[in-house]
């Protein structure tokens, strides 16, 4: 190996060992970070959403409504209201997402034989939890009325009326049969933080030798080509810890949570490995145009701190803007985002996967074709050193 | 004494590019730029794939009524099962609707015509609505087809029960409106925390560690407080306007208490911890990496009842989690501060707790004294 990249690489390694906090940038930090969020998922199904039933029947199809929602795994009727007023100050006070309305008059719609309505009221505001809960309700509606078609309205209209629906539509997901949003979302948003992390760490190390007028008793003596291995070697340590923590949340995910990989976990860390690359190059370009570590700091901040909204991954981004689409198209977390659902949960083919690779490496090239030359020309310009 | 910390926090910030980019540029960066993400607001028709096996009267009959549902786009008719998922995978299409062979036969016997309607469960969140609307769409359409073949032996019975869904509070129902209102705050949490902290950092490091009398310290917060004021102002009164989002629900002393509430356990709470900071840029590096996990610990996104206890009582020690809660529940779903007291005790507990940190790191330090140790970067 080159020695400037081994002396840079140890002279990071120094760095590191003597500063506390940008040590912990990329240990303690993250570890956090991605703990918070594993933990908050690990239950990812939700259950015993609390709920609302404003009764206004008082019937005993009513009451078996009521006991049966409760039943329900995924709800909980947290009160009984007396009127809708009360209800909805219980979802205006969260402490219910959705409010289940049985009207006067359902008793007798059953007797006779119609259809009863039941009105389901749910807090749009809080979409994720209302919308689970919306579903289960749905479901013990549907299997309420699916029993009282046998008990109730065959009685009134005779058996020979009785006959299910002409059509019954299945609905099945491929790819997580389980419908878990922990598999879901914490694949994602390990990634989306981590790259972040990564991103903010190395601009930091690139930008702190402008700050600190360092760049030119490290970069100086070196040519051009061993400026590039220098450069290299000082970024080597970040990229390691930061597959390690690749490693790590794929390991939890995919062996400790048991989530089980459709595709390839080399290609998922080669993935890891290419996006890694990428925001190298994203970093070499804000902080070779803007030769100063405060402001490529916040320019990091911006382009990688949004990408989980803009990857299309969790929001569909085809209707969105052209700005939106063109900018989610500019992030590589959105093409490593493609390449975990295709090798993670759809086990597509490789050669599908390859393609976001090479996304993700033009990132590299026109980010250090155009970044790298101005930083290492910027350790024999003593004139911008310690710009703030 | 107050007066001159409040007139001094503002000069350092006009004087201070980076701190007035960050505390009122990105504020106004994100407002435009953020909602771009969900600009698709309207759900969207969910590109659709068609597989019909059973090649019958009924199943065509089925198939024509799909281009012209409202929730679902017919992109092509496959051939084979395979090859819709090959689609799938290819994230050319969102669903398949499968047709089985034997369907038609099924309804004439006055069974039940089957239908598969596959979903990509690796775009879980973004496909599971729009999937069950397009199912309950399918199945409608597919009643009427089946009743017209099923004539003779008469149509079936009503069902006992149907329910009627309504939002409250976020009647456009987009994926913006619930997130946005909510990610506002938090950004507003996010430029105070570093403007404050970068500031306090500059100073630290120019002038050594300084006492601050009280009376300065809150001239200071007086100064963060308006200019939070003034973002939640800016955010409520024209953002979520002009973004066209559910606004203004409550009145505007209701709005007013529920900000202050808000914007000084965040003021409290930045002051505190930009006691410990040494170096100017060292706040952005370590704060801005915690934007996500704070946004979902708030609970607007994945709801408290389905994280653990422990965790829970953790969010709370952060001004976002009440703050976020309060926010929306005011100006999204109309609350009342009565209704809302939870969070408006979270948050002046908050406020003390933290004010006095940061009283006491401010005050106990020694009057004008240089920091002696070497300078940590």
């Amino acid at each position: 190996m080159p020695t400037a990249l081994l002396e840079s690489m140890k002279r990071e390694l120094d760095f590191l060992r003597r500063n506390f906090w940008d040590l912990s940038l990329v240990t303690w930090i993250p570890f956090i970070l991605l703990a918070a969020v594993a933990v908050q998922m690990s239950a990812g199904v939700m259950r015993d959403l609390p709920i609302v039933v404003v009764d206004r029947d008082g019937s005993g199809f009513a009451r078996e409504l009521i006991r049966r929602l409760d039943a329900a795994s995924g709800l909980s009727v947290a009160e009984q209201a007396p009127d809708m007023q009360a209800a909805e100050r219980a979802v205006r006070s969260r402490r219910a997402y959705a409010v289940v309305l049985v009207e006067r008059g359902t008793a007798e719609e059953i007797q006779k034989g119609s259809t009863a309505e039941v009105v389901a009221f749910y807090n749009a505001s809080y979409s994720t939890p209302s919308g689970a809960a919306l579903r289960e309700i749905g479901a013990v509606v549907q299997a309420y009325a699916a029993q009282l078609a046998t008990t109730q309205t065959a009685v009134v209209l005779g058996p020979g009326k009785i006959r299910r629906p002409p059509l019954a539509v299945r609905t099945t997901i491929l790819f997580n049969p389980q419908g878990s949003y922990e598999f879901q979302l914490v694949a994602l948003v390990h990634p989306a933080i981590l790259h972040l992390i990564f991103m903010v760490a190395i601009t930091s190390a690139l930008g702190r030798e402008l700050r600190d007028g360092t760049i030119g008793s490290w970069l100086e003596r070196w040519p051009r080509r061993d400026a590039i291995y220098a450069v290299a070697g000082k970024l080597l340590p970040y990229f390691c810890i930061f597959m390690g923590w690749a490693v790590l949340a794929t390991g939890y995910l995919a062996g400790f949570r048991g989530w089980p990989v459709a595709g390839s976990i080399a290609l998922i860390l080669l993935g890891y490995a290419t996006m890694y690359l990428a925001y190298i190059g994203a970093a070499l370009l804000f902080v070779g145009i803007t030769l100063t570590m405060g402001t490529a700091l916040s320019a990091a901040g911006l382009y990688a701190g949004a990408s989980f909204a803009f990857a299309g991954a969790i929001f569909p981004l085809e209707s969105a803007s052209t700005f939106a689409r063109l900018w989610s198209a500019l992030l590589p977390y959105s093409a490593f985002a493609k390449l975990l659902a295709e090798q993670w949960m759809m086990g597509a083919p490789a050669t599908d996967s390859v393609r976001q690779i090479l996304v993700m490496l033009i990132f590299l090239l026109v980010g250090a074709a155009i970044g790298l030359p101005p930083y290492i020309r910027a350790a024999r310009r003593p004139e911008i050193w310690g710009r703030r | 004494m107050i007066r001159r910390g409040f007139i001094a926090a503002f000069r350092a910030i006009l004087a201070d590019r980076t701190a007035a980019i960050l505390l009122v540029g990105s504020a106004i960066l994100y407002s435009f730029f953020y909602p771009t993400a969900y600009s698709g607001e309207v759900p969207t028709r969910l590109p659709v794939v068609a597989v019909d096996l059973d090649r019958s009267g009924s199943s065509r009959a089925l198939v024509a009524k799909l281009p012209a549902l409202q929730q679902a786009e017919l992109v092509a008719r496959l051939s084979s099962p395979q090859e819709a998922l090959a689609w799938i995978e290819a994230r050319r299409a969102s669903a398949a609707v499968i047709i089985p062979d034997g369907y038609e036969q099924n309804i004439l016997r006055g069974g039940q015509g089957a239908v598969a309607l596959y979903g990509n469960g690796a775009y879980l969140l973004r496909s599971s609505t729009a999937l069950s609307g397009v199912a309950a769409a399918i199945g409608a359409a597919g009643r009427e087809a089946g009743v017209d073949q099923a004539q003779a032996s008469g149509a079936p019975a009503a069902p006992a029960l149907s329910l009627i869904q309504r939002p409250l509070f976020n009647t456009r129902e987009g994926y913006g409106s619930s997130v946005f209102p909510g990610v506002a705050f938090l950004v507003i949490h996010q430029t105070l925390l570093m403007g404050l902290a970068l500031l306090a950092g500059t100073i630290r490091e120019r002038q050594g560690k300084r006492r601050l009398p009280a009376g300065d310290l809150l001239g200071i917060a007086l100064a963060f407080l308006v200019i939070g004021l003034c973002d939640v102002a800016y955010f409520t009164g024209f953002v979520f306007w002009f973004q066209d989002y559910p606004r203004a629900q409550a009145d505007a002393i209701t709005l007013f208490v529920a900000a202050v509430a808000f914007i000084s356990a965040t003021v409290a709470g930045s002051l505190a911890l930009a006691s410990f900071f040494r170096t100017r840029e060292r706040p952005i590096q370590l704060w801005i990496v915690t934007s996500v996990p704070i946004f979902f610990l708030s609970g607007l996104s994945w709801p408290s009842e389905a994280t653990p206890a422990w965790l829970v009582a953790l969010s709370r020690l952060l001004p976002t989690t009440p703050g976020i809660h309060l926010m929306v529940g005011v100006n999204q779903m109309g609350a009342s501060l009565e209704e809302q007291s939870g969070e408006l005790a979270n948050l002046a507990l908050l406020t003390l707790l933290y004010g006095l940190i940061a009283y006491a790191r401010f005050s106990a330090r020694r009057v004008g004294a240089q920091e002696t140790l070497p300078r940590n970067r």
